[in-house]
């Protein structure tokens, strides 16, 4: 009804979670849907249908969700209370025959009116027969005209440009593209949504956003954990497959992409495809230079000593994985040329944040002696994504007092004090995402592609030279080579 | 500005890094409106000794809205038994106004032991506020040289009075090469430079400077070192002219010779009774001047807040030094 609706709530749906035991569907997915419960943006036509091979029945899996999440909400335990599990193998048909049992019965019994949401947390060999399966156990289309079937797949996509397009090959021989929302949490994120509303609702930012003003971007997307019980993932994706190809990727397009024509998804992948079609692709001669590849070695962080990367459970002692990635790319088009974009992720680093920063160019001309300006850098603006969401503008400021002195100040912007609504999870943000049909903060398949077409020069110069592995000692914030790397242009990583 | 408002608190033994940071957060997020952060650098406080910690947290809150921080106080030892395991915590957000607005800041104070105590600066990054400097305070002895702290600071913080002895000199000479270093001593005595320097304004005075014959410096050990050295290194003088005597107040007294053979004295002095600082020129056959100067508060608060407001290396500093770290040795 017009006018009672000031947010936007999802239809009837049943969303289907393959990978129902595993980790994400505890960490990520029941959380945010309890939010949404809280929030009250979950309809009564709403349950979740759990698949996975472990053997729990529905009382188990209601029981298990409910306690996923700590401190929930009364209506938490009554929204779990609807939920159903289908315990099965993906290569097994009547998994999915009895799935569609469930499914029919929510429609009659919770009223999810036929619509679906296929959300795809297992491991990546299970997308394509879990796509095949539901295609030809009839849950791939609307059962009505009004109605909706999607599918939220999350990353990898793919190993490299071949693997994402015979992925997208077999995505493709059941569902649409449009069925398709691939998911990568960081734009879900409430600060790398405000990148486009600092840069396209402003009349300020936009006009230095460009070659002439800045003379370096920054982004590092820095954890301090370390493998983890990802051991198995790790040691066969990379620091390169894991972060840089989706995130540091998406991170830059929306930082760098020209305004959309407008707010709407088309238009919005549209100007991140052309971004990142536009990101030179490095010459096998080149990637030595200008990609840093390391590992971490024992080290402290955070007060406590943690073990190297090659002491940790499930990694082979010899590995050759990479724990960290800096690299500069240039982006060739009229805005950035000649711009260094340099991007770093890694893990076991000093402490957990994600940031964009942009370094802007030195005035023609300083009328000041040096000795005045001691503690004048570089103007820069940072968007910080994670935590302590906000803006930071840093500039010389007068220093006060008689002698007239310069130096850095910073000027803040913090979300938390500006705004007094909670900031969703980006899960949550997404979640609602693919239940309402807004693709917008999902990734289209030529955004991956372009990805691959960006990372994969340098993946498969890494296999065929054998490249260099530095190391880096965890609680540190890389090894040598990547201060090497941003000081030949006479830059030097930010310390965030 | 009075005395901050303890606004939240939460405190907790035997936790980790990641549960103090989680509570750092929450307590940034109360109802109905989030508290706006108000700190201008991140200060760490290191300390070997529960009572410096508890005099550097007095000073810091004294200084209140000046220079609002989050402040980091870090109470280490290495030597306690490795079964008190993890860090006790407390963490306060605390608030007040200065100047009319609004102020608001956070403190954490971390008890850790054994190896964690030796690693310290993997206990600080995770605190520092990002675009920030962040200023290490060492309250309970210098670092040494390869002190991983070092490199998480962006200036460190001393006051040498508070070593006792000239032996720290060399030490703090190191650290500078590694990082700035703002000596709360140093700050201290800027009166002193300042009356002394501006004795020798003028065409009068200005030809002595030529020929300083002696130059003598009282106070206690640290102050009367780096004013040594200050003159010392500032009028290229060699090292046996210059006297240092031990002595309550610092005072200065510098003997020197115009070109045409007239004598001058140049002295600077705080007499035990009094508040204020005096310095004197006396020219034979010209003229006597003096200036009497009121000593700046002595609240560490004050010096701090003059500290805090220079944080860039200072190269007068750092030559007075080197020069002091010469006069040491002379012993």
């Amino acid at each position: 009804m017009d006018g009672l609706d000031s947010e936007r709530r999802a239809p009837p749906v049943a969303l289907v979670v393959f990978g129902a035991s595993g980790d994400l569907t505890a960490r990520k997915l029941m959380p945010s849907l309890e939010r949404l419960a809280a929030r009250r943006l979950l309809p009564a036509g709403f349950t979740v249908v759990g698949v996975a091979r472990t053997e729990w029945t529905d009382d188990d899996f209601r029981t298990r969700m409910a306690e996923t999440v700590k401190n929930a909400g009364p209506e938490w335990r009554d929204v779990t209370s609807r939920f159903r599990y289908v315990a099965g193998d993906y290569s097994d048909t009547s998994t999915f025959e009895r799935l569609r049992g469930v499914l029919d019965d929510a429609d009659r019994t919770i009223g999810t009116a036929g619509n679906r949401v296929h959300y795809l947390a297992t491991v990546p060999t299970a997308f394509g027969p879990v796509a095949r399966a539901l295609g030809e156990h009839g849950m791939a289309r609307p059962a009505h005209a009004d109605g909706f079937v999607r599918v939220v797949i999350e990353k990898p996509f793919g190993r490299d440009l071949a693997t994402a397009h015979a992925l997208d090959a077999e995505l493709h021989e059941v569902f649409d593209e449009e069925q398709l929302y691939r998911i990568d949490h960081y734009l879900g994120k409430e600060t790398v949504q405000d990148v486009f509303a600092l840069r396209f609702a402003n009349a300020i930012f936009e006009p230095v956003w460009n070659r002439r003003y800045v003379d370096a971007v920054q982004i590092t997307v820095a954890e301090s954990v370390g493998v983890g019980h990802r051991a198995a993932f790790y040691e066969q994706a990379g620091a390169m497959r894991d972060i840089v190809q989706n995130h540091l990727m998406q991170v830059l397009a929306c930082t760098a992409m020209e305004p959309p024509a407008r707010f709407e998804a088309a238009s919005i992948r549209d100007e991140k495809v052309k971004l990142l079609r536009a990101v030179d692709t490095l010459a096998p001669d080149e990637v030595i230079g200008e990609v840093i590849r390391a590992q971490y070695e024992r080290g402290w962080v955070e007060g406590e000593e943690v073990p190297g990367y090659r002491e940790e459970e499930g990694v082979d002692r010899e590995s050759r994985t990479e724990t960290y990635v800096a690299m500069r790319l240039y982006v060739d088009n009229w805005r950035w040329a000649g711009v260094p974009f340099y991007l770093r992720t890694g893990k076991r680093l000093p402490k957990r944040v994600t940031e964009v920063a942009l370094e802007f160019k030195s005035v023609p001309h300083l009328p000041f002696s040096s000795a005045l300006t001691r503690g004048l850098d570089r103007n820069a603006l940072i968007l910080r994504i994670q935590p302590d969401e906000g803006i930071t503008l840093r500039f010389g400021a007068k220093v006060p007092g008689q002698a007239f002195r310069i130096r850095t100040v910073s000027m803040d912007f913090s979300y938390g004090a500006a705004f007094v609504e909670e900031t969703p999870d980006a899960y949550e943000r997404l979640l609602l995402d693919a239940f309402v049909g807004d693709p917008t903060l999902f990734i289209r398949s030529d955004e991956v592609a372009q990805s691959w077409r960006i990372v994969e020069p340098i993946l498969q110069s890494w296999a065929d030279h054998q490249a260099p592995l530095a190391r880096y000692p965890a609680g540190t914030w890389g090894p040598r080579a990547a201060d090497q790397l941003v000081e030949r242009e006479g830059h030097q990583w930010r310390s965030p | 500005m009075a005395e901050p408002l303890t606004l939240s608190v939460w405190s907790e033994d035997g936790v980790r890094v990641a549960d103090v940071v989680a509570a750092l957060e929450d307590l940034r997020r109360p109802e109905p409106m989030p508290a706006t952060r108000t700190s201008v650098l991140t200060l760490v406080v290191v300390a070997t000794r529960a009572a410096s910690a508890d005099r550097a947290l007095a000073a810091l809150h004294e200084l209140g809205g000046r220079h609002p921080a989050r402040v980091l106080t870090i109470l280490s030892d290495p030597d306690a038994a490795p079964s008190d395991a993890g860090i006790d915590a407390s963490v306060r957000l605390l608030g007040g106004e200065a100047d009319g607005k609004e102020v608001w800041f956070e403190d954490v104070e971390l008890c850790v032991r054994d190896d964690a105590a030796r690693h310290l600066d993997s206990l600080i990054e995770p605190f520092t506020i990002a675009d920030l400097p962040v200023v290490v305070w060492f309250v309970d002895g210098l670092p040494a040289d390869d002190d991983p702290l070092l490199a998480a600071a962006d200036v460190v913080l001393v006051d040498a009075r508070d070593f006792g002895d000239a032996d720290c000199f060399g030490s703090l000479a190191r650290v500078t090469r590694r990082r700035p270093v703002v000596d709360l001593s140093w700050q201290r005595l800027q009166p002193w430079r300042e009356l002394l320097a501006g004795l020798f304004e003028g065409p009068d005075a200005r030809p002595f400077l030529g020929d300083v014959r002696s130059v003598r410096v009282a106070g206690r050990t640290g102050p009367r070192h780096l004013l040594a050295g200050w003159v010392a290194d500032r009028l290229r003088l060699p090292s046996p002219e210059v006297h240092l005597v031990a002595g309550e107040h610092v005072s200065m007294r510098v003997v020197a010779v115009a070109p045409d053979g007239r004598a001058g004295t140049f002295e600077v002095l705080r007499r035990d009774d009094e508040r204020v600082v005096r310095a004197r020129a006396d020219l034979e056959g010209g003229p006597t001047s003096e200036v009497v100067v009121p000593l700046p508060d002595a609240t560490p608060a004050w010096g701090l807040a003059t500290a805090l407001s220079r944080l860039y290396r200072d190269p007068v500093y750092e030559h007075a030094l080197r020069a002091a770290v010469a006069l040491a040795d002379r012993r």
